[in-house]
Formats: C-alpha cells, structure tokens, sequence
C-alpha cells in the first residue's frame, strides 16, 4: 500500500532521483533502527528491594552502557538500595537510589564515576544554604564554531563535572553561582570560567599550538593527526597566500610528502601534472578519450568532485600547450590549460591530500591514485568583517637558453655546407644562383653582421602580476556567511598583450538551529577566467639570429627580405589568437539533522558546471602570402560542457562505548558526470574582420563528443579510539560504474588500520618523558581505479572524422572506433602502510615516517597493439602487477620561541622507488621491448652513446664490441642487439624545507624545494626534431665550437648537416639514434628557493589612527633561484621549447576592517 | 530482551545494507546504449542507409585531409618516385631526403605512417570489419549485399597489392579479431598474392558491371577485373592477365581520352576507379593531393619541390604529348624546373577543369594486355596495343622484332605512360628484376636491399613477431 502511494507521488520524477530517494529511505530506515536501540539505553528502568549496591550498578551497566568505576572498600560502607525507577534518567536513577548513601557520583562522557562523599561540609547547614539547586548550561565549541563533542567540565577544585555531548553542550546541576567551570579538550587549550551568577555559557576553546592536534580532512569528515591512522597531509590558506600562483595546484610543489607535481610551462594557466606515490599503471599513453596518464588524483572540492582525470579545458592549441620543436608545433593536446586556474588560490582554506588505503579506500574505485580534498573558506562567528587585500607585481621567464651569436651561428651553418659537399655555394657564382639564395638565405642574403637576440625579443618581456581580493564574513554562533571576490590579471611575458583574467566569487552560508540539531551548510563558488593568448607556444629564439626585422614600421609582417621569402615569422602565430573562456560553477548543499545525541541523518548535495568556450582565429593576415594561396583564413569554435551531479546521504553515530569512542558512518553515493563536447570550424570567410561568427563561414565542419559517467556506491567507516590509546578504523565500498560492461560494474574495496598512541601507556611517560607524543599506525586496503572512456566494451562506428575527411557522395561516412573488449574492469591498487608519529618535548618537535607499498594488479590500460589490428590499442586488463614504494619523512620544529621572536621550520621528504614486479607473457607481449620486470615502468632501452667518430657522426656501443652509427637498440645485448637501458627518470627523492621567522611584527619565511633526479637534457630537444643541428635555426651558445670539423677533433657534437647527401649518410645515421641514446639524458636535479614571503603588520596605534583592525604589509617571490647542474632550460619542465618557468615577484597590502 | 531486539535490528539493518545495492545500483548506473552520434557494428550492417556509409566512410578515408598524403593518397607516388628514378628533391627536408638516397631507417616517421596509411581502422580494419558485418547480417538484400561486399573485397586486394609490393611480405590480416591480429607474423608473398586473387575473383563474382552511383567512384565489376589483371600480370599468369583487360577492353565501357590532357579530369573516359578528393572544409576547390604535392604554389619563387628527375625527362621523345601535358616547367630566372602535372589543379590555381584522382585508368590495361602477349610471344597483338597508346600520344607506330625488343619497348612505354602514378615505376622495375641495373648507375649509394622499404620499428616492438627486411639495422 505503501510502496503504491509512494510511487504515485514520485511518477513524475526521473527514474534516478526515484532511485537516490530510495536510498535515502534506506538510510532513514537504518537510522530509526538506531533510534529504537538508543533510546532504550538512556534511560534506566529499574525496580528491586534491598539490592547490593554493585549489583544495582551492573544492572544500568547493562542497560545503559555506560561503565561503573569505583573502589570496592567505598562500596562496603554503602547500604543496599531500594528503588522503584520507570523509565526515568540515568543521573536521576543515580540521585535517587544513592540518596542518603555516603557515595557521590560523576559521570564523564560515558562513565559514572562512584566516589566517598566528603561528609562534612555538606553537613554543614551553613554550605547547604550556600550551594542552591541552580543549573548551569553551556556549549563548547573550537575557533571555528565546531561544536566540541566529550569536552571535559569539571568544578574547579571539586570531583562535580561532566564532558559535552556531540552538540558540544553540557549540562551542570548544583553548582555554586560562583565557582569556577574549568574546561579541557584533547587538543585545544583548557579555560577557566567563573559563573559569576550566569547560567548559560557559549565557550570557545583555542586549540593549542602542538602540530598534531591541527584539524586534518578526511573522507566524509574530520579528524587530527594525533588521533588519525591514515596518512594525510594538509597545506592551509596561510601557506597558499605566502605564494604568488595563479593555479593553486603550483602551491603544493614540494609542500607535500609523496605528491609530485610539476608544471608543464610556464604559461599562465599551464596545466599542472600531479602523482601521488609514484606511477601505477603501465600506459601513460592517450587513446581513451584521456588526454593526461590517469593516474591523476581524485579531486573533491567543498564535497563535489572537480576536473575529472586534470584533463585540460582547451579544445585546440593555446600558448600554454608545450611544442617540442622549434618551429613545427605539432604536438598533441597533451598538455594545455589546468581546470584548476578557474579556482582562485585566495578562497581555499586548506588543501588535504590523503595517500594510503586507510584514507582513500572509503573513496572505492576513484581512490586508486590518491585524492585531494580541496575545502574553500568560510564565515566565522563574530563582528562582521571586511578584509581586502591587493598584490601587484611581475613575472619574468627565468633561464631563457642563451643562443649562439650571428658569428657562431653562420661558423656552424657554413661547417654544415660544407660537410653536405656543397661549399661551392658559399662563394660567386654558386652564392648568386637564385636558388641557393632561397636555400640558404641566412648565409647568402641576410645581413652577416646583424645580430638579434630573440630570446630576449620574445621571452624576455615582463609579465604583470595583479590580485585582488576582498571578502566580507561574519555571523552569530547559529549563523555564519562569508562572500568573496577576487581578480586576477597575468600576463604572458610575449609580445602581444595577453593575458589570462581571472573573476572569481565564493558564497558560503551556514546555519545551525539553536539546539545543534539542524545544521545547514551552504557554499556557492563561481569563477570566469579567460585567457587570451596565441595558437602557439612558438619557440622563436631559435631564429638565426641575423634574421632581419620581421615587423615593418607600421606593425605589418615582413615576408620578404631582397626579394627572399622569410618563410618563420613567429609574429604572425602572435596573430593567432587563441581566447579561452572559462566558467566554473560549484556548489554544495548538506543538510545534517541530529536525531538523537550522537546519530546524525546528513546529506550533501553538490553540483558542478564547468563550461569552457574556445575561440581560436586564423586570419589570413597572420599568413604568409606565398601560404595563401593554398591556406585559407579559419576560425575554430569548441564548447565543453562538464557537469557533475553528486547526492551523498550519510547516517553518523558515535558514541562512548566502554572506555573509548566509537564513530560509525554508513553512507552512499550517486554521482552523475556528463561531458559534452562541440567543435566547429569554419573557413571560407570573406574578411578576416567576421571571422569571431561562425555564420560568416562559407564552409563549416563540425564535430561532436559526449561522453556519460554514473557511479553509485554505499560505504562505510568504523572506527573506535579506546581511551585514547588504542585506535582502529575500518572501512569499506561497494560500487559501480558505468565505465565497465554489463557484469563488470561493481566492485568492492575496503581498508583496516590500527594505531597505538604507545605514549599515553604510564610506564612510557615514565620512562621517556621528553617524548611528548608516540603513535604506531598501520594500514592496508584496496582502491580501484576506473578512470577510462565509456563504452569501449562494444565495436562503436561513428561519423567520418569531419576534419579529415569530407562525405562521400554526399552522405559522411562512417567509420570505426575502438577495438572492443568486453571484459575489461577494475584495476586493484593493494595498499600498506606502516608509520610513526613522535612528538618530543612537549610537541615543539613532531616528526613522522611513513613506509608504504602499494601493488597495482590487473592494470586497466590501453593495451598496445601493433597498428595491423587496425588500432594503437584496446582497453584491457594487463596482468602486470607494478609496485610502489617509498618512505616519507616529516619534521616540524619550533626551533626559538620567545614571547618577540619566533623561528618555526618544516622539512619533508619523500624517496620512491617503483618496480615491475611481474608481467607473465611479457615475451609476447607487445610490452616486450618496453618493460622489464624487476626494473622501473619508466625504465627504457636505448643506445648506448660512444662519442663522434672519425668521420664526425655520432657513434654508439655495439653490444658485442666495437661501434656502430645504426645501434639496434630494439634487442638487448643478451638478446645480440646493441640496447642498453637508458637512465632512470624516476625522481629518487625529492622534498621541501620551510623557515618562518616572526619577530614582532615582521614575519619572514622561505620555502626550499628540491629534487634529485634523471631527466631528458636540452639535446633531446634539438634532435627530437629530426631537424639535425646546421639546419637554418638557431642552437644554443653551449654547443658552438664543440662541432666536429676535421678528423682529430674531440668534438661533443657531430659534424652539422643540412641535408642528407651519400658524403654525410653516416652523421645521418649517428643523429638519427642520438634522441634513442644516453646521451640525451643527465642529471636534472634542483635546490629551487621556490619562495621567498615577507609580511609586516602595522603597529596598533597607527591601525588605531587608521581606524582598521589590521593591516599588513606583504612581499612575496616565487621561482628566486634555482640551485642546478642542469646545463640549458628548466629541470622541472625538462623541455627546451616549451615557455620557460617564471619567476614572479610581488608587493600587496591588506586590510581588515 | 530489548537489548536483543535492537541487535536483531542491527543485523537486519547491514543485511539490507548488503543486498539492497544490488536491486538498485545497477539501475543508478545505466546510461543509453551508445553514446550519442555511435553506433555498434551489429546496428551498422542492418540498415541499408548506414551499410553504404560504412562502406563508403573506407572511401571518404581514401583521399585524406588538406594536403596529406596518406597510403592511398599521394605517398605511394611520392615515395617510391623519390626512392626510384622519376622525383627528385629541392628542399632540406631530410625525409624526403632519405627517401631519395634511398637510406631509410625503420625508425623514420614516413614508413611508419605508410604501414598506419594500409593498416589503420579506416583502411584494412574498416574493410574486414564490413566483411565480417556483411557477412553476418541476414536483413539486408542479397543484391546489396554483394554488391557491397565486393566492393570493400577490391579494396582489400588493392591495398595488399601495394603492401607486398612495397614491404615484400607483411601480416595477412583478414578479421578484426585483435587478439589474433596483434600476434600475426609476415606472411609469405605467395599467400598474400592468393588472397588478393581469392578476394578479387569473389568481387567478380559480386559486382555487376554498372556501377551502383553515380560517376566511377565504386568499384564495379571491372575495377576488380582490372585490378586483377594488373595482379596475374605481376604474377606471371600472362594468360589470364590478358584475358581479364580484354574484358576491360572490349567491354564498351571505357574509351581512351583522345587528348592526353584530359585523362586525369573528372569524369574521364577511360576511368575505372575514380575518387573525388576529399579534405572537408580546407579544400573547398576539390585538388587532389598530388595537385597540391607537386604543383609549386609559392608566389616569391617557382622552385617545385618535386622535380622531374633528368632521365624521367630524357626517356621521352619529342613529340610526346605526354612530355607537354603531364610534365610542367617552372623558373626562378636562372634555373629550368619541370614536375609532375598530371593533376594541374593547386591551391592557388584551380580554374582548369575539375580533377579526380585516378585509381585504375584504360591506359593502365592496354599495357597489361600488351606485355601479356608479348610474353605469350603474340608481338602483333602486343603491338597493337602498344601503338593505341602511343597513338593516343600523338606518336608514331613502333616496331618490334623479337619478344625482347617488345619488353623493352614496353618497358619504355610504362615509364612513360604511367609516370609518378601510384608506384608503377618502382614496382616494374622490382618485378622484372632490374631494380639494381638500372638504379645501381644512375643512383650512387644504391643498394639493392633498398628495394624493399623498412619495416617500421615502432612496429616490430609492438610485435616481436614482425621481422625486419634484409638491410635493415632492425
């Protein structure tokens, strides 16, 4: 009858949400259930006839739960008790059966504790007429309004007291009107409060400064790190504003133990590539509609999941995508723009990135990568205020590769004519043959004495930095808002003006009912960033550096010089312009309803748009004429829509059970991610002026992409702290995704873990007192990882790709796909974790270590096929099992601590180490040149480089003695081939160290990063190109005058060419291998001073004049200086044609009014 | 016992917990059977409308984009015109370098996108899916399930035709089956020629001799007769080659232009197998790529970069309207450069009449025929066909005495006639042995392990089984 009504209700709604409020009435079931269970043991019900006292006891033991402490000889004095009790409360059942007994009773948290009666003074009729029957009642809560559940309230100087329940109130009876309360909490500094006749008390404690009671987020919650068995690092809002980023993701480099990160240009907006723990699956490769290797993070911002996967906004090529050769940048869309340059780093309060199995495995099939838990501010309790800050400054590209003169430049270029054989075109009449002159018109027609430095001329510029940001909080102890807004302008160091700009607005609301029951949350975050910028990310300083001017005076391209075609002018990709929109809504509502002390209904609902408008132009002025006659002018428009829908109902219950605490949390899951896609492009346009409307195109393309994720999950965490001892959580998912076929949807993962807090043992304080703090933590669990393209369980066919392709007799065609396996499904990440936390001298030293291993098995990757099955891949299961290891090590001193001077410092490390550890049918496998078992997946066989040889071309190591120009490197030396494994490009470790110093008001801290690693050197660039060195483009200053030139040179470089002709086939061949050898790598490590933050705080009095509560004067660097071997570009983005890193420096007030 | 109670309750609450998911999880997990614009192949091969698209999607694929060239493009004529003796090169590219020094590498990017051109999922795997489709299918007619299904059976042969004849041996893949595909090894010449034959003689039997739309631009009947003449030709079936282009010949459908500069146009007469080229929005004026290829477009200069090599331009004779019509002459004020004009159609000039890129011409057959009798010893006959195209040419009759002067003369005549197309050249030379002859004095550096085009090394890694040809380092 039930279910009929139901259903009629809910006919009109869509099919899911009748599904998600099933769950939700599952959930509500569970939760009655627990009701009824509770609401028994409350109270006491009881009735007997001269019953000895402990045996009355055990009795509400077994009712209510709550444990009895007393000592046997008070018991004896005791008389037997005879009482009548209907349901009546357990401190009233205590008051009435020991009425007239000589025993006192006080209950903490969820014990009674049985004391003797101090006689006398209540005897005294003087004390009785003092202390009335009054009442005092009050909550507890932290700085930030959190009500503090199993605070302690004790009487000062009596036994009387009680510990706060989960709302944070408590609840006194009989207490003097001027005693003193005094307040304890684990964590936080105790209180004393004189009652001076109130009855009502909201008490706020402050938590204390030892680092292991800071507040750490976890899934579905929060805990610190005393009491917290998983391993999870935090970077608040006070670090994030130290660094002047535009993308907070650039915030965490070195912050945090176990996450790499490193950005991939030093476009604004570039995105930014995170691991955490190291490479878990084999591929990294593209081909499943995932731009980036999936083993990016989970992301959660405010509840909601944000940018799937890291992927990049732009649909077409922008400056911030990294080109790999000079002039023809043809790369992929493998890099670009970061989702997260839409979240201003202001309106984040505090990022936590959760590692091992014990945070991340409630996180099932998406926590296989690790996940980051990004948390924006919100209002506090109290007087409204205003704060406002500005920053302004500039970046500036650090290590721009310093390249040959004209002079070094034409050495090499005449070295490699006459190494082709063809040196009689360097004088008449070959130099004036119109042929040669096109050919070689750096030698034959430029200026010979001209010299640019292009470098300069393109990266050499200064690139304003400006933020702005202004946010107004405040509220009572129910109700707090915050709203923010934020601007900020960066600049490309390019010629041309662009410039990514950023809006950014964060509404945050919450409210709780006066009784804590009811608590609403509400937080709206909405940004607008569009970044204007070019196509390209051309690397212009390679122009020959007497290239004549490519600008007339009146701003028009130059296309001819004497009558020769220029053919690069890199002002005319400037031209193109590339504009990118960006809107980003996030939003999350939870609603939590306290059914009863301790049980708690919740629910959160996020949502999340992000929409990205692409519009890149081409127009035919940005063309070379000789190009127009087959380029037309075009314009590309792309659309990405994303939107996530999330509901997350949850039922909390904690409660004391025994002498410890219990937390449960059950939960489930409904995620609904859509990603829509639309590409027009249009050429065909009679003016370059209509180009911005695709209306205007005489001939349009369009392509269209949609991509439907749903998930669903129920999860759960058990965890129980006994006494503050002993710890233990458990946890566990179920779920299903819609990325995997029929039958292979769900999965299930779970985690365990245990802790000992050894220093709470009596024997251990006595023995090690200057230990302040010892933990013992281990963890194991399994996460999966679904990050793959839907629908690859099926032969898909879809239209003709519209840009290749034009319809066939009218009608598009339709084509292929995807290789199909039906089989396909979680991968499974086994994670363990063993650590220790130790905090010495009363915390002001805290260190950490953390071993993990985590095993990665029945991979989902790409599989790599050979292209004769028609595709590059198909999604499978590979059976490699890879593994990841490492130690991470944190310390965080207060190393000077005086009332004027402060000196704080925090160092991590991280060292990882990963392996194959098996692969059966590697042989056969298409893997099986490419992986080896026992070694790094990152480990690869190349040639072996052996120096220039006699004829000046590079030679490498044979594998059975002897040299050779053409290395078979594919076969290893055992296998008879000439293939050796190249270095390992895994960093070995890498870290930061963090120094604050305050001294009155000035405030000084630098952050240390460092890396050691193995990476790709600048040759790697120039002979990725297959463009040899002596082609018309310039090569870095390091190489000039260490080309070989004659038999008896101990060059470093072979012999330049310009063409392949039978004389230099050999220096061909040598160039040709140089990419696969050693040579292109060596050693890529860096100490980098990555900032530098300076703050004073204006004195009191002047803020008095001013009339501001605060007002602070900041200085703040990013990229200094970097301490490297590395010889030419950067060691972090490793690519010498990608836009360097940038340093940026910048000066800001704030206020707080 | 109310304590009891609630630990009933508390069972029954996880037992719900655990199985409640599975009644509803799975319904919160649906989404729409194909993502929006696919469909499945099953889908594919039922209706009509979306059959013929997918059969036509393999000839959409052909032509490629704005100024790729691809396998079926362009490169099969650039490379091996490069690699043997017609093209040769004014640029500084170094891939188009190595093609003409004849050093490739197995890692060179141009062999391995040439591998990709045949094997790709709109080439061979397209073509074997719609085998496989068809062939499964019980809704469609039998008439367009024949029709198509020859159809993509004369692709299939006319891409193994040129991998063998490129590479030498190569995977014989002949299903989608990817888990038996990923591991296949080179399969003998031998084998592939018997599936080209098999693949063709089923196409003969599934084609009729109209074509099925408008123009020539699917195969009929005799596009795979054509093709298979061309194969028993190059198989020494001299027999059957000449009475397979006989029934070209003689069929009444085809008629030699009678001006040689009208051949390549669209709608010629003496098309078998004519594609229109493709490229979408950037090529809105309809060239070919090989228009685009070797037609010099620069405005400051008239360098081609693709130049007609010195004993291409000495083996015509004067007169040969050929020598006026497909070959073009450009300067730069000092320096005389002559390239490929077959197709005259480029970017910046497309006011002649519309071009389409010819896959199997007339011309083609009537040398088939010609050699095929003259190694059947019939001179006359072989005459006969010789001089219909010489004629055509605007030359005079030529004479033979003996069956080898007739070889020669016809060898002279292919050169000619089927200059810088789809890799005659180069294939004739291989054929008839005299590969290193004739390129060991006119290229230095020549090796005669060059004849054969590397197997490209990503591919090897990928498939151990894979060999490398003779020559190569891998």
């Amino acid at each position: 009858m039930l279910c009929v009504k139901r259903k009629a209700i809910f006919l009109f709604m869509p099919s899911e949400i009748w599904l998600v409020m099933r769950l939700t009435a599952f959930l509500l079931t569970f939760a009655l259930l627990q009701v009824s269970a509770r609401s028994v043991s409350q109270n006491v019900t009881y009735s007997g006839k001269n019953v000895p006292i402990d045996q009355f006891f055990s009795a509400v033991r077994q009712q209510t739960g709550f444990a009895f402490f007393y000592n046997d000889q008070d018991l004896r004095s005791a008389r037997p008790v005879t009482v009548e009790l209907r349901n009546v409360p357990l401190e009233k059942a205590l008051e009435e059966s020991l009425a007239g007994q000589p025993l006192a009773f006080v209950i903490k948290g969820n014990t009674v504790f049985i004391t003797p009666k101090k006689m006398a003074p209540v005897l005294s009729p003087a004390a009785l007429a003092i202390e009335p029957p009054n009442e005092v009642r009050g909550q507890v809560t932290d700085s930030l309004g959190n009500p503090l559940a199993g605070a302690s309230v004790v009487v000062k100087g009596t036994r009387k007291g009680t510990s706060t329940d989960a709302a944070g109130s408590f609840r006194l009876s009989h207490v003097g009107e001027n005693a003193t309360l005094l307040i304890s909490f684990s964590g936080y500094f105790s209180r004393e409060i004189k009652l001076n006749g109130k009855d009502y008390f909201d008490i706020v404690l402050q938590r204390n400064n030892s680092p292991l009671d800071a507040v750490q987020v976890i899934a579905y919650g929060t805990n610190i790190q005393r009491y917290n068995l998983g391993s999870v690092s935090s970077l608040t809002s006070e670090e994030i504003a130290k660094q002047p980023v535009m993308d907070v993701l650039l915030a965490l480099e070195g912050r945090v133990p176990g996450l790499s990160v490193s950005s991939t240009s030093g476009a604004p907006g570039a995105a930014v590539n995170l691991q955490i723990r190291g490479q878990n699956t084999l591929s990294s490769s593209s081909g499943l509609g995932l731009t980036l290797p999936f083993d990016q993070p989970l992301f959660i911002v405010d509840g909601v999941p944000f940018a799937p996967q890291n992927r990049n906004t732009n649909l077409y090529r922008t400056m911030g995508t990294p080109s790999s050769t000079p002039f023809n940048d043809q790369s992929i869309l493998n890099a670009g723009l970061s989702p997260f340059s839409s979240i201003n780093p202001a309106d984040i309060e505090r990022i936590d990135v959760l590692r091992d199995a014990d945070a991340t495995s409630i996180y099932g099939s998406q926590g296989a990568n690790g996940v980051i838990l990004i948390t924006t501010k919100k209002g506090k309790p109290g007087a409204t205020r205003l704060d406002v800050y500005v920053k302004s400054g500039a970046s500036k590209a650090t290590r721009i590769p310093k390249m040959m003169t004209t002079q070094q430049y034409l050495a090499m270029r005449r070295n490699a004519v006459i190494s082709d054989g063809m040196g009689s075109i360097l004088s008449p009449p070959g130099s004036n043959d119109p042929y040669n002159q096109k050919s070689y018109p750096d030698l034959l027609v430029f200026d010979s004495t001209r010299y640019t430095d292009w470098g300069k001329e393109f990266l050499g510029g200064e690139a304003p930095f400006t933020d702005a940001h202004a946010s107004l909080s405040g509220g009572t102890q129910t109700t707090t808002f915050n709203l923010t807004g934020g601007y900020t302008h960066t600049g490309y160091s390019y010629p041309g003006g662009f410039a990514d700009n950023r809006v950014s607005a964060n509404a945050g609301f919450h409210h709780n009912s006066s009784d804590h029951r009811l608590v609403v949350d509400l937080s709206t975050y909405y940004s607008y960033d569009r970044n204007n910028s070019s196509t390209s990310s051309l690397s212009a300083f390679a122009l020959p550096p007497n290239q004549p001017d490519l600008l007339d005076g009146n701003g028009k391209l130059v296309w001819l010089y004497k009558g020769i075609d220029v053919v690069n002018n890199p002002f005319a990709y400037l031209k193109q312009s590339s504009d990118i929109q960006s809107y980003n809504l996030n939003s999350n509502l939870k609603i939590s309803y306290q059914l009863l002390p301790g049980l708690n209904l919740s629910s959160g609902f996020g949502y999340s748009k992000y929409n990205t408008r692409q519009y890149n132009a081409n127009p035919s002025s940005s063309y070379n004429p000789t190009a127009l006659a087959y380029i037309q002018s075009s314009a590309n428009f792309g659309n990405t829509d994303q939107e996530t829908l999330i509901i997350e109902p949850q039922l909390s219950y904690n409660r004391t059970l025994g002498r410890g605490k219990l937390d449960v949390l059950a939960g489930g899951t409904y995620k609904k991610n859509s990603n829509d896609q639309t590409t027009l492009t249009g050429t065909g346009y009679s003016s370059d002026d209509l180009l911005g409307s695709i209306a205007q195109a005489s001939a349009i393309t369009a392509t269209t992409h949609s991509l439907q994720y749903k998930y669903a999950a129920f999860f759960g965490r058990i965890g129980y702290n006994w006494s503050g001892k002993y710890l233990i959580n458990l946890t566990g998912r179920r779920d299903g995704s819609s990325n995997f076929g029929p039958g292979r949807q769900f999965g299930n993962f779970g985690s365990v873990a245990a802790g000992w807090i050894f220093s709470e043992e009596p024997f251990f304080k006595k023995a090690l007192p200057f230990i302040s703090f010892g933990k013992l933590r281990g963890s194991y669990g399994t996460t999966g990882t679904d990050g793959i393209a839907p629908y690859q369980y099926q032969a898909n066919w879809g239209p003709a790709n519209a840009s290749s392709t034009s319809p066939f007799q009218g009608v598009i065609g339709l084509q292929p796909l995807n290789l199909f396996n039906p089989v396909y499904s979680w991968a499974v990440n086994k994670k363990s974790e063993a650590g220790v936390d130790l905090g010495f001298l009363k915390d002001r030293i805290v260190a950490g270590l953390s071993i993990y291993q985590s095993r990665c098995g029945n991979q989902l990757v790409q599989y790599q096929l050979p292209i004769q099955t028609g595709f590059f891949g198909v999604a499978a299961n590979l059976p490699a099992l890879v593994q990841n290891s490492g130690i991470e090590i944190t310390l965080t001193t207060t190393n000077i601590r005086t009332p004027d001077f402060t000196w704080t410092s925090s160092f991590n490390i991280s060292f990882q180490k990963n392996k194959l550890l098996a692969f059966p049918g590697l042989e056969t496998s298409p893997y099986a040149s490419t992986y080896f078992i026992g070694k790094s997946v990152n480990t690869m066989v190349g040639a072996k480089y052996a120096g220039v040889d006699s004829t000046g071309a590079y030679r490498y190591a044979k594998g059975k003695g002897g040299y050779t120009n053409r290395p078979n490197f594919l076969n290893s030396v055992e296998q008879g081939g000439d293939g050796y494994f190249l270095p390992n490009t895994d960093p070995k470790y890498f870290g930061g160290l963090n120094n604050t110093f305050s001294y009155k008001n000035f405030n000084l801290s630098f952050f240390l990063r460092f890396n050691k690693q193995t990476g790709q050197n600048y040759r790697a660039g120039i002979y990725s190109s297959g463009q040899y060195p002596g082609a018309m483009s310039n090569l870095p200053a390091a190489m000039a005058g260490h080309f070989w030139q004659k038999p008896g040179d101990q060059a470093s470089f072979a012999r330049p060419i310009t063409a392949i002709t039978p004389t230099n086939i050999g220096v061909y061949f040598g160039n040709s291998y140089y990419y696969f050898s050693d040579a292109v790598y060596s050693d890529a490590s860096y100490i980098r001073l990555q900032n530098l933050s300076f703050s004073y705080t204006m004195p009191d009095s002047w803020l008095r004049k001013a009339r501001v509560k605060n007002c602070v004067f900041t200085m703040s660097a990013q990229n200094l200086l970097t301490i490297t071997g590395y010889e030419l570009g950067d060691p972090e983005t490793r690519n010498l044609y990608s836009i360097p890193v940038q340093r940026t420096i910048v000066a800001g007030l704030s206020f707080t009014f | 016992m109310k304590n009891k109670q609630s630990t009933t309750n508390l069972y029954l609450a996880w037992t719900l917990a655990l199985v409640l998911p599975a009644f509803s999880c799975k319904k919160l997990i649906e989404i729409p059977a194909n993502a929006p614009g696919n469909i499945v192949t099953s889908q594919v091969f039922t209706d009509s409308g979306s059959a013929v698209a997918a059969v036509t999607g393999i000839y959409s694929g052909f032509m490629g984009s704005f100024g790729s060239f691809d396998f079926p493009s362009g490169a099969i004529t650039l490379y091996t015109g490069l690699s043997g003796d017609e093209l040769g090169y004014t640029g500084t590219g170094q891939s188009s370098q190595a093609f003409f020094q004849n050093q490739l590498l197995p890692t060179t990017q141009n062999i391995s996108d040439l591998w990709q051109g045949a094997y790709g999922s709109s080439r061979l795997y397209q073509i074997n899916a719609c085998i496989e489709g068809l062939s499964a299918n019980k809704t469609l007619s039998a008439s367009l399930k024949n029709q198509l299904t020859g159809e993509v059976k004369t692709a299939r042969a006319f891409f193994y035709f040129n991998l063998v004849n490129l590479f030498g041996p190569v995977p014989l893949v002949v299903s989608t089956d990817y888990q038996i595909n990923n591991t296949l090894p080179r399969s003998d010449t031998g084998l592939v020629y018997q599936q080209i034959v098999a693949d063709l003689t089923d196409a003969e039997k599934q084609l009729s001799a109209p074509y099925p739309s408008a123009g020539r631009e699917r195969p009929n009947l005799y596009t795979a007769l054509a093709l298979h003449a061309r194969v028993n030709l190059y198989r020494q079936r001299w027999a059957e080659a000449e009475a397979a282009a006989s029934k070209v010949i003689d069929a009444g459908v085809y008629h030699l232009e009678t001006d040689v500069a009208n051949v390549f146009f669209a709608g010629s007469a003496e098309a078998i197998w004519q594609l229109p080229p493709g490229g979408g929005v950037f090529n809105p004026n309809m060239v070919t790529t090989e228009g685009y290829l070797f037609v010099p477009d620069m405005i400051y200069t008239q360098v081609p970069p693709y130049v007609i090599s010195d004993h291409l331009y000495a083996a015509f004779g004067t007169g040969d309207e050929r020598l006026t019509n497909w070959i073009n002459t450009s300067t730069d004020g000092v320096h005389t450069y002559h390239y490929p004009a077959k197709y005259k159609r480029s970017y910046s000039n497309y006011s002649s009449p519309a071009e389409d890129y010819m896959v199997l011409r007339l011309g083609e057959q009537y040398l088939v025929r010609a050699e095929a009798r003259a190694e059947q010893n019939n001179i006359a006959g072989a005459l006969d066909d010789v001089n219909t195209i010489r004629e055509r040419a605007g030359l005079a009759d030529t004479a033979a005495a003996t069956q080898a002067d007739m070889l020669g003369i016809l060898m002279r005549e292919r050169q000619l006639e089927l200059s810088c197309e789809w890799g005659h050249r180069w294939y004739d030379l291989k054929r008839t042995g005299t590969i290193s002859t004739v390129l060991g004095t006119e290229k230095p550096g020549w090796k005669p392990s060059a004849a054969y085009y590397p197997i490209p090394l990503n591919q090897i890694k990928l498939n151990p089984r894979l060999t490398q040809n003779e020559g190569y380092t891998q």
